[in-house]
């Protein structure tokens, strides 16, 4: 990385190995993780409702493993990484626009209520949709 | 490039354990990433008990009494101890920050390790290589530059406009915000980091600078300004209180506002 003499054999100091990791940061990586389940989300979402105008054969199979034990799961976290995923886009728009929720400690609650909203929303939309 | 281990050559071995001192009964211990070019071979954390009844009261103070009690060949950068000249930037307890403003009452409980400031080039033990570092922040050439011919007396600027650069000309240059960014870690060689583009925004707001577009020029590419993601990890450490995601922030503003 630099450019003087002797430092390709220079050790590079630990990073990831001593970190201590703050909110905002586990929520960074965390929007980006969501951002790509989300696509790949969407193809399972996209083949259940492909299946649901097929017919009642093949929506019936693909129900079968969408609501199986697994299936289940996997529709659980979805919904977790939508909403996630959606409340901190929220956030970097504030970020990116008005320039506003800068403060480190202020960013950090914001993090946390990022997490609980995505967790406990999720939860609440499997619960109504239980009731149904 | 993302790479999340570290090369063969900077792994860091178990090393020594230095011997306690004697008859203290308000022991600390302290693990610390060592690193001697003569001898070569990799990076090892040495484990030093040290006597808080004695050491001070700051993390720098820690690290000299290591030096004169225990082990006189540890080596760290130190000037001002008092939060101004920024050379004994590292990363205590996981957690960049400059040791000298670091109290113990801060830190988690516990084993307390100190190693250099991260993905930078080890020198030699908390010694980085902050070559890189600086050359970023020449890029962004902080000083003032103007076609108008310099007034008789000095540049003048409203009240309101100086306040623009508070939160921005405090920067010591210490490097813990940059070598915090994880996007500094993986593009460090690209990205100019948030100290840079902190100091890049001290220009680009000051009232008297008649360069802004140019400045703006030098940041507009893929990887100078925007890989900030703003994960704010240089917020958070900054030990003046700064705010470089903010500054970023402002700077993406700028680029757009003038498209626009």
């Amino acid at each position: 990385m630099s450019g003087s003499s002797g430092a390709d054999a220079r050790p590079l100091s630990p990073h990831l190995q001593v970190w201590r990791p703050h909110v905002t940061m586990a929520a960074s990586i965390t929007h980006r993780i969501t951002g790509v389940a989300l696509y790949f989300g969407t193809f399972l979402i996209a083949g259940w409702i492909i299946a649901l105008a097929t017919g009642a054969d093949c929506y019936g199979a693909i129900e079968g493993i969408l609501f199986s034990w697994v299936g289940s799961v996997i529709l659980y976290l979805w919904a977790v990484a939508v909403l996630f995923h959606l409340v901190n886009g929220i956030r970097h728009l504030l970020w990116d626009g008005p320039n506003i929720g800068f403060d480190p400690g202020k960013a950090s609650a914001v993090s946390v209520f990022n997490y609980a909203f995505a967790i406990l929303g999720a939860a609440a939309i499997w619960f109504a949709a239980a009731g149904l | 490039m993302v790479q999340l281990t570290l090369p063969k050559n900077s792994t860091v071995r178990k090393g020594k354990t230095w011997p306690k001192p004697q008859g203290a009964t308000n022991l600390r211990q302290f693990r610390i990433y060592r690193y001697n070019p003569e001898e070569g071979g990799n990076p090892r954390w040495d484990t030093y008990w040290v006597d808080m009844d004695k050491a001070g009261t700051m993390i720098l103070d820690v690290l000299l009494y290591i030096k004169n009690n225990i082990d006189p060949t540890l080596a760290f950068r130190r000037s001002c101890r008092e939060g101004v000249c920024g050379s004994c930037a590292m990363n205590i307890a996981g957690r960049n920050t400059i040791a000298c403003t670091k109290g113990f009452d801060d830190l988690p409980k516990g084993v307390i390790t100190i190693s250099p400031l991260p993905s930078q080039p080890v020198v030699r033990d908390l010694i980085p290589d902050l070559t890189n570092f600086y050359a970023q922040h020449a890029y962004v050439q902080p000083y003032l530059k103007t076609d108008t011919p310099a007034p008789e007396k000095e540049w003048k600027q409203s009240e309101a406009d100086r306040e623009e650069l508070n939160g921005l000309y405090e920067c010591i240059l210490c490097a813990s915000c940059s070598t915090s960014c994880p996007s500094y870690w993986w593009n460090g060689d690209k990205y100019l980091g948030p100290a840079a583009l902190l100091q890049a925004y001290r220009w680009l707001i000051d009232s008297r600078d008649e360069a802004t577009g140019e400045r703006l020029d030098d940041l507009e590419d893929p990887f100078k300004l925007y890989r900030c993601h703003t994960i704010m990890n240089c917020a958070q450490v900054c030990p003046k209180g700064l705010n470089p995601a903010k500054a970023i922030a402002k700077i993406k503003h700028m680029m757009v506002e003038r498209v626009s």
